[in-house]
């Protein structure tokens, strides 16, 4: 068996052979930086300041937009999963509105909030809402109807069903959800910050455009992919805490 | 004359067209053990879950007195709750952790009390549920074909420990179950259903733990009351 290591050989071609074009002319400076120019101007970005605070703006935009998207999936998700006529009710219009492409009601988000950083944080909160609802609402509606018919012989409460059953059966689905959702999050975040940011990881990107910087452009994109990554490590390392009766040998 | 646990005058229970209960006629006396045999969908399952309350449709007279207790067929814990929060989870004004204890250690699983249902096996969530089931001191306990799913040598470990613990704490039982030789082993009384009627009523001998060879003879009857003679069974 070839060991786990030899899958890092072709990353590692690729990137000496995006070195090699660059260095002979082949790939010219203004398409696209060579890897060496690309990790200087990242450490150049990185001492002078500018990456950390556009680092700062992007990671309090996705965090607020995220917060109150949660606030919205979950209410509305325990709403239309916990009553029938929440249901009923809550279910037909937040279906219908996900068939929108979100990403076009920018127009509409510019006219209501302007171009500061409400449009952005809205975005990002609609983004990341429709997938954590949707797995809520269904991890509730799949709660094992033979565990909650067990638990109303044994007398549970209402209350101890909600809280002993029916939440840690959703719980599963509802972190597929937050998965899902912040993955939405980033790209909202992405698209959002095209929109007259004067600020933000989108922002340095802009202005290195600009300025034919293509190293520069590259070190956003880094920056944004490494984001990506740290937040669904982070839901994976709530997973298996939160989840860890399921992953017991 | 001792008080019923459970009165059932005239039951019916249909599902479209078909009646699964009936006229049905039940007593179980008060620490009674009584066991109901019968094929699969001759009505037992449903009369349990009627007895349970988990099932309102039906129509007739049922009188169940005091509290009740059931062990389903599926052990049906909790996976995300550990296994000694399984067993005191619902009763209230107790010390959940100690009563807890106190049940596992009457079914041998004290070691377990903190660890994940999903890591026990079959005989072992079984016997968690048959805790769950007891520690809520049932006035009558209900029991779902609960060891069906489990093999040969676990159950008969399983019916020794059901002797036992009803001995202890005198619950009337009703257990439901097609296996015949679980039913002679363990009922005072042996009742077959056939198209949701009792169609016939066995007292196995009072001696307890029962000798497989002393219920040969009656075995014969009950198989024969439930249809099969022992030239077709061979």
């Amino acid at each position: 068996m070839l060991s786990g290591a030899w899958r890092w050989l072709s990353p590692v071609g690729l990137l000496l052979l995006w070195q090699i074009a660059s260095g002979t002319g082949i790939l010219s400076e203004d398409k696209l930086a060579s890897p060496t120019k690309v990790l200087a101007a990242g450490i150049d970005l990185a001492t002078s300041g500018q990456l950390g605070d556009a680092f700062v703006v992007s990671l309090r935009r996705v965090l607020l937009g995220v917060a109150v998207g949660a606030v919205i999936a979950l209410a509305l998700g325990l709403t239309a999963g916990l009553s029938r006529w929440g249901a009923v009710l809550v279910d037909p219009p937040v279906q219908m509105l996900r068939t929108l492409p979100f990403l076009g009601l920018i127009p509409l988000f510019i006219i209501w909030f302007g171009i500061g950083e409400e449009p952005k944080i809205a975005l990002v909160a609609l983004g990341f809402a429709f997938p954590l609802y949707l797995n809520v609402y269904a991890g509730i509606r799949d709660t094992d109807p033979q565990l909650l018919e067990a638990t109303a012989v044994l007398g549970f409460t209402r209350w101890e069903r909600l809280l002993h059953v029916v939440l840690p059966a959703a719980l599963p689905q509802a972190l597929v959800g937050l998965r899902q959702g912040l993955g939405v999050a980033w790209l909202s975040l992405i698209v959002g910050e095209q929109i007259n940011a004067d600020a933000g990881l989108g922002y340095l990107i802009n202005n290195a455009r600009d300025f034919l910087r293509t190293d520069q452009v590259v070190v956003g994109l880094v920056v944004y992919a490494g984001l990506g990554l740290a937040t669904d490590a982070l839901v994976r390392a709530l997973e298996r805490k939160a989840l860890r009766w399921r992953n017991t040998p | 004359m001792a008080q019923h646990t459970v009165t059932v005058r005239g039951l019916v229970r249909q599902f479209g067209d078909r009646r699964v209960l009936d006229d049905l006629d039940l007593v179980v006396r008060q620490g009674e053990f009584v066991a109901l045999l019968g094929r699969s969908g001759s009505g037992k399952s449903t009369l349990l879950r009627v007895l349970a309350g988990l099932d309102r449709e039906a129509d007739g007279e049922t009188t169940v007195n005091g509290t009740v207790s059931v062990a389903f067929q599926q052990p049906r814990l909790l996976p995300w709750r550990r296994v000694w929060r399984n067993v005191s989870l619902g009763l209230h004004g107790v010390d959940a952790r100690s009563v807890a204890d106190k049940a596992l250690a009457e079914v041998q699983l004290t070691d377990h009390a903190q660890a994940w249902p999903l890591t026990l096996s079959g005989g072992e969530a079984q016997r968690v549920s048959l805790a769950r089931a007891l520690v809520r001191e049932p006035d009558l306990l209900l029991l779902d074909e609960p060891f069906g799913a489990l093999d040969a040598l676990t159950r008969l470990a399983m019916h020794r420990l059901v002797d036992d613990l009803w001995q202890r704490h005198r619950p009337s039982v009703l257990l439901v179950t097609h296996d015949i030789d679980e039913a002679l082993a363990l009922a005072d009384r042996v009742l077959v259903l056939d198209e949701g009627r009792i169609v016939a009523e066995h007292t196995p001998p009072v001696g307890r733990p029962r000798r497989h060879a002393d219920l040969t003879e009656l075995r014969t009857r009950v198989l024969a009351d439930l249809g099969v003679t022992l030239d077709e069974a061979a």
